[in-house]
């Protein structure tokens, strides 16, 4: 069957059910049954929450159950230094743990940038509420008044005699947590300048085992007596098993089962070594069948929608059309696309599994160990109170590990077995079976006035559904008639003031290609089209295109005021406006992310003629993320945004053919390698009074249109489509 | 018998053809050597094959019978320094200068880097770019870690 755009129907469900594609899924295990699907946690915490998460040793150490999930973003050390700054104590006397699931109520699943943002204030609430509730135990034990037990580093002191924590716990007691109480009041509230651990650049306890190799990550967990295993897994979306024969799989030593169970498209093989696994995979014969439709490649194309005005979406439609064309005296029309990109974390994922008559368990890292819980046991048909998930230290993330496919595979394994199964995924593996960020396709339209302001901005957008992208069927389809993804749509309201109409819409559609959380989710997508057409304008009018942006941040108040002075920062930084060699080309891009944390990137592109490549040599960044609680951690998340930046705007795309991706690995899916790295220049403005914000995505978006228009600059060719290089400028 | 981080380690002949990797990991049981990539592309599993860095997964068990393997846990006991405690003046930098975000891929990035410096004890900035380049860190940590290579190269001279 051929695609004919022309034959698009408005209706994408029918579209879809007409290809075929509505039943793609993530791997051939996703097909939990029940009549509600098992979905990801996302309430956010509340102030009580944060009592359950921290208690006292006997010995006055402080245990923190902390209740981020660690892939290097340091949200487990930036709340650490919280619950310091409230109970006095030192970064030796805090043990913070990966809670177990059974340990703590669900949390959150860890996903953007949240840690220090949303879970700092119940953190610290807690914290101080054990602090209070351990003055009145000094009190208690000194017989003096409650207001008469001061504040001292480890305790307290009272009439001049100080009492560590570890006195104050009862003889019998092993653990000592406190009540929420309302009436505390945080000293990270309340903070004068004077703070024992907020601000300071605490390294990672996890340091010295990284750098020897003793770190555990979920590729390292071993238990007793465990098996090994591995899957046939379809070779394309959507595929179904329609045959496995077995030549002798079980003939090699150390097999211990060969699954071959057709009707619910499992094939495996558990051996008591996991040398022998490759071979026996190799003696099972699987055919797959598939809809022998493909998707087309051009489906998210937002001509294809624009022309009909065929937008799911309306982000917003402020002011009036026709006295905005009336106004405009310089337009720029342009489209802009993004490419679909892989997580392509550094560790491809793994689980063991033991699926037992009382219990299972699951070793495995994860950002949603609830999600993981909730699915094995929908898996297995087990309670969840029955399924204990132990979350180990991620080799990355990037949104990419909401879902542990592993777990779920070797919990089916290990129940067939029974005993402990370790699934380990290999990188074609991580490629092929995770979901993806998905490809952007934008169209601008945009007017200046006489006086050089924005009269009009029309942003049209179409994508793939990112919060919502893992929503099974056929629960999908009723969600998308009533919901728009906010992921696919994050960073498309642009900061700069528009005088007379506004308008941006969208469509969130489904292909079959799985898509899901990926850094930023529609950030960098968004960010590169809105600030290439801020540069477009900036130099349709002959301005500057700092001054020019700056000039179109007046009137939104203290946003505006904040992003313009980053902007004005990173000018100095970069010293803006200094002449520069005919070979380089400097750009600027600004950006909010989730409306708090605000970034300007200055990016410095050269163009070498002779070896006909375009590199990023030096990036500078200036961001306003209110309270740093942790300089040296924040510093090193811009660092890997503006990496993350250059990769994005200059390497990073995954096509896809017949329903599987065409890369791989890192030969064909390239990513930034050291020699490609820019100089960095990172400074923090801190707002004073604002709060801790989002940091682990915030940069990345502006600095990939920073990249983008110094090229412009240093070419006078404008990249409309990433990633770009050399030839696809058609420099020459 | 293979001389694995100074001890000789007994390897059955039925292992000769599994990659030198999967045999440190699941057969010596020591995690510290991270896959990657399976395909030689992203220098996780950087070991040190008479002290040469290599990358495991490239490797069979057979190419290295007869022969010193180093690797990330026995990275501290090359460096002519003593006590149980010390570190190897490139982990010693890493830590100085905070690099790791994940820390997937430090071991390995510390094994090539104390392979390059062992071959040019005093590399210049291109010289610790291009010698590094094999190794991919996800998390973006590049410049703090040409940083700490700079810094074990400093410290190691003074």
């Amino acid at each position: 069957m051929t695609y004919t755009p022309q034959t698009l129907d408005h209706s994408r469900r029918r579209f879809l059910i007409k290809t075929g594609w509505l039943a793609a899924g993530v791997t051939a295990l996703t097909s939990c049954s029940g009549l509600i699907p098992v979905l990801p946690t996302t309430a956010n915490p509340k102030d009580e929450d944060g009592s359950s998460w921290i208690q006292i040793l006997a010995d006055g150490r402080v245990r923190f159950l902390c209740p981020r999930m660690e892939m290097g973003q340091g949200a487990t050390i930036g709340l650490s230094q919280i619950v310091a700054e409230e109970l006095g104590v030192t970064q030796d006397q805090i043990e913070c743990l990966a809670p177990d699931s059974d340990q703590l109520g669900p949390f959150k699943m860890t996903v953007g940038s949240e840690g220090i943002a949303r879970f700092s204030g119940p953190v610290a609430m807690g914290a101080a509420g054990l602090r209070e509730h351990f003055r009145q135990l000094a009190a208690d034990k000194v017989l003096l008044p409650f207001d008469q037990i001061e504040d001292a580093a480890g305790g307290f002191t009272a009439a001049g005699n100080f009492i560590g924590y570890g006195e104050l716990v009862p003889d019998q007691a092993r653990i000592i947590g406190a009540e929420y109480r309302a009436d505390v009041v945080p000293r990270f509230a309340d903070r004068n300048g004077n703070s024992r651990a907020i601000g300071k650049s605490w390294k990672s306890p996890e340091l010295k085992n990284i750098v020897t190799g003793q770190t555990i990550y979920s590729r390292d967990i071993a238990v007793p007596d465990m098996l090994y295993g591995d899957i046939v897994r379809p070779p394309r979306y959507g595929a179904t098993l329609k045959e496995a024969i077995n030549r002798g799989a079980e003939t090699l030593p150390g097999v211990v089962s060969v699954v071959i169970d057709e009707a619910n498209d499992l094939v495996a093989v558990v051996a008591k070594s996991p040398f022998v696994l490759a071979d026996a995979l190799e003696k099972i014969e699987t055919t797959w069948q598939s809809s022998p439709d493909e998707i087309p490649d051009d489906i998210l194309d937002v001509s294809l929608y624009r022309t009909r005005g065929d937008f799911e979406h309306s982000l917003m439609d402020e002011g009036s059309a026709r006295s905005a064309d009336k106004a405009a005296i310089a337009v720029t029309s342009a489209n802009y696309t993004t490419s679909y990109m892989a997580h392509a974390a550094m560790e491809p994922r793994a689980a063991v599994a033991w699926v037992r008559e009382e219990e299972v368990e699951i070793w495995c890292g994860c950002q949603d160990p609830y999600f993981v819980r909730g699915r094995v046991a929908a898996l297995l048909k087990r309670d969840q109170k029955e399924v204990v998930v132990h979350p180990l230290r991620m080799g990355g993330g990037f949104g990419g590990r909401v879902l542990c496919q592993p777990a779920e595979e070797a919990a089916v394994l290990s129940a067939r077995v029974g005993m402990p199964v370790r699934v380990q995924w290999d990188r074609e593996t991580e490629f092929q079976h995770n979901y993806f960020q998905p490809k952007f396709s934008h169209a601008i339209d945009s007017g200046l006035d006489e006086a050089g302001h924005i009269a009009f901005w029309r942003h049209d957008f179409v994508s793939s559904p990112i919060i919502f992208g893992l929503v099974p069927s056929p629960f999908a389809s009723i969600l998308d008639a009533f919901v728009a993804d906010e992921g696919t749509a994050r960073g498309a309201d642009m900061p700069y003031d528009v005088s007379e109409h506004k308008r941006v819409r969208y469509s969130d559609i489904r292909t079959g290609i799985p898509t899901g959380a990926w850094r930023g989710l529609g950030a960098a997508p968004n960010t590169f089209a809105i600030e290439s057409t801020m540069d477009e304008l900036a130099y349709s009018a002959g301005k500057d295109p700092l001054a020019f942006r700056l000039s179109q941040l007046e009137n939104n108040g203290g946003n505006s005021k904040r992003l313009s002075e980053v902007l004005r920062r990173v000018g100095k930084m970069a010293d803006w406006g200094k002449s520069v060699d005919k070979n380089l080309g400097l750009g600027v891009a600004a950006a909010v992310y989730k409306d708090q944390t605000f970034v300007a990137v200055v990016a410095e592109v050269r163009i070498d003629q002779q070896r006909e490549q375009i590199s990023v040599t030096s990036l500078w960044c200036a961001q306003d993320c209110g309270l740093v609680v942790n300089p040296d951690q924040v510093e090193n998340q811009v660092l890997g945004n503006l990496i993350w930046g250059c990769g994005m705007a200059l390497k990073e795309k995954l096509t896809f053919n017949e329903g599987a991706p065409g890369q791989l690995n890192f030969d064909s899916y390239e990513v930034l390698r050291h020699v490609e790295a820019p100089r960095t220049f990172i400074e923090l403005v801190e707002t004073p009074g604002a709060p801790p914000v989002a940091v682990g995505e915030s940069a990345f978006a502006p600095a990939v249109a920073a990249i983008a228009n110094a090229a412009f600059a240093a070419t006078g060719k404008r990249p409309r489509q990433l990633p770009f290089d050399y030839d696809s400028l058609q420099i020459q | 018998m293979i001389k694995l981080n100074g001890k000789q380690v007994p390897v059955s002949k039925d292992l000769y053809e599994i990659s030198l990797l999967d045999f440190i990991r699941d057969q010596v049981l020591l995690k510290g050597t991270k896959y990657g990539c399976g395909q030689g592309l992203c220098g996780a599993c950087t070991i040190h094959l008479d002290g040469i860095a290599r990358r495991a997964c490239q490797l069979n068990v057979a190419d290295a019978v007869g022969h010193e393997v180093t690797t990330i846990e026995g990275l501290a006991g090359t460096s002519g320094e003593t006590g149980s405690d010390d570190l190897h003046p490139v982990q010693k930098a890493w830590i100085a200068e905070a690099v790791p975000q994940c820390g997937y891929c430090q071991p390995g990035q510390i094994m090539t880097a104390a392979a390059l410096l062992r071959e040019k004890p005093q590399p210049d900035a291109d010289q610790i770019r291009a010698g590094m380049n094999g190794n991919i860190c996800r998390c973006g940590t590049y410049e703090r870690i040409h940083r700490a290579v700079a810094r074990a190269a400093r410290e190691d001279q003074s």
